[in-house]
């Protein structure tokens, strides 16, 4: 039954004008690759940088509290951009990553980074008290694990 | 020997045989050389957006430049060496691709751009950086960085579709 409603939608999106428009030019998927790549970057920055932070690696001359809401921002552009990106290849190649076992793989990590990042990892770094440097390393450690989760299983589907 | 001789030998010379032909070796490095845009061009983006006042507000543009040096640096040095690794196995092809001489182009006005700021800004950073507001230069350094590694990043993603 789910699964039935899982391949209708993944046949609706590729069946879409959309999937049609991106499919029909040869530089519209690298045009909206490049941009994925760019918020890419800005949100695996911003991952890195608030993470050093928590496991007391680097920029502890500041707060916990103030790096991860400086960087909070643009971790959001960051987020908007490879998702609104990252919707659009899927939508132009979905029957491609229906059959694409990393694709799956990838949403699971994104998933769970996504829940992680904005429930307990953002309740340990909003806080005004450091948490214990034992779950602070803990926490930063499962952050990048689940974000350059995401990462290594996205490259993996154009690989399969 | 020309330029595109000597990017010939490099690409049939073993190393770069090796990394062409194996059936992981390519495309391990390459993710190595993408993921490594975190450490490196993200760490950069923010010191640029901090320098131009649109982050990070809550610290001084020296303290930040400081603290996260190590950590740029040992992306950069990630990004060199998976980047000639790269170039290593496909050397002629990125001689002949437009997109790989706009990149490097790009990169070393990045470089010129570095240490313009390293000369002119950097050495009088205590006396600005307590102001809110760094001086207009040194802004227009931190456009121009973030501009060039966008065109660095957009450019280098070119030269891998110019070549499937």
């Amino acid at each position: 039954m789910i699964a039935l409603a899982v391949l209708r939608f993944f046949h609706w999106a590729d069946d879409s004008a959309v999937a049609a428009a991106i499919r029909g030019s040869t530089w519209v998927f690298a045009f909206i690759e490049v941009f994925h790549l760019l918020g890419l970057t800005l949100l695996l920055g911003t991952v890195v940088l608030v993470d050093l932070r928590l496991c007391g690696y680097g920029l502890r001359r500041q707060s916990l509290a103030a790096v991860a809401s400086d960087a909070l921002p643009w971790m959001l552009v960051g987020m908007a951009v490879t998702m609104g990106s990252g919707s659009l290849l899927f939508v132009s190649e979905a029957m491609k990553c229906y059959g694409s076992p990393p694709f799956f793989v990838k949403m699971g990590f994104l998933f769970t980074a996504l829940v992680f990042t904005f429930t307990l990892h953002r309740k340990l770094t909003k806080r005004d008290a450091p948490p214990p440097p034992v779950w602070g390393k803990v926490a930063a450690g499962l952050s990048l694990f689940l974000w350059f989760g995401v990462g290594l299983a996205g490259r993996a589907i154009a690989f399969y | 020997m020309s330029l595109f001789d000597i990017c010939q030998a490099l690409q049939n010379s073993a190393v770069g045989t090796s990394i062409r032909e194996s059936l992981w070796t390519f495309p391990i490095i390459e993710t190595i050389h993408i993921l490594a845009l975190a450490l490196s061009v993200g760490m950069i983006i923010m010191l640029d957006l901090r320098l131009i006042g649109a982050g990070m507000r809550h610290a001084p543009a020296g303290q930040i430049m400081g603290q996260l040096k190590k950590w740029y640096v040992i992306g950069f040095g990630t990004m060199v060496a998976s980047g000639v690794l790269l170039f290593w196995s496909e050397a002629a092809k990125c001689y002949r691709s437009n997109s790989f001489r706009i990149k490097l182009l790009l990169l070393l006005l990045v470089a010129l751009n570095a240490v313009f700021f390293e000369i002119v800004y950097k050495p009088r950073m205590e006396q600005w950086d307590a102001g809110q507001n760094p001086p207009a230069g040194a802004k227009l350094c931190g456009w121009c960085s973030m501009v060039l590694w966008i065109g660095v990043i957009g450019f280098g993603r070119w030269t891998a579709y110019g070549m499937k």
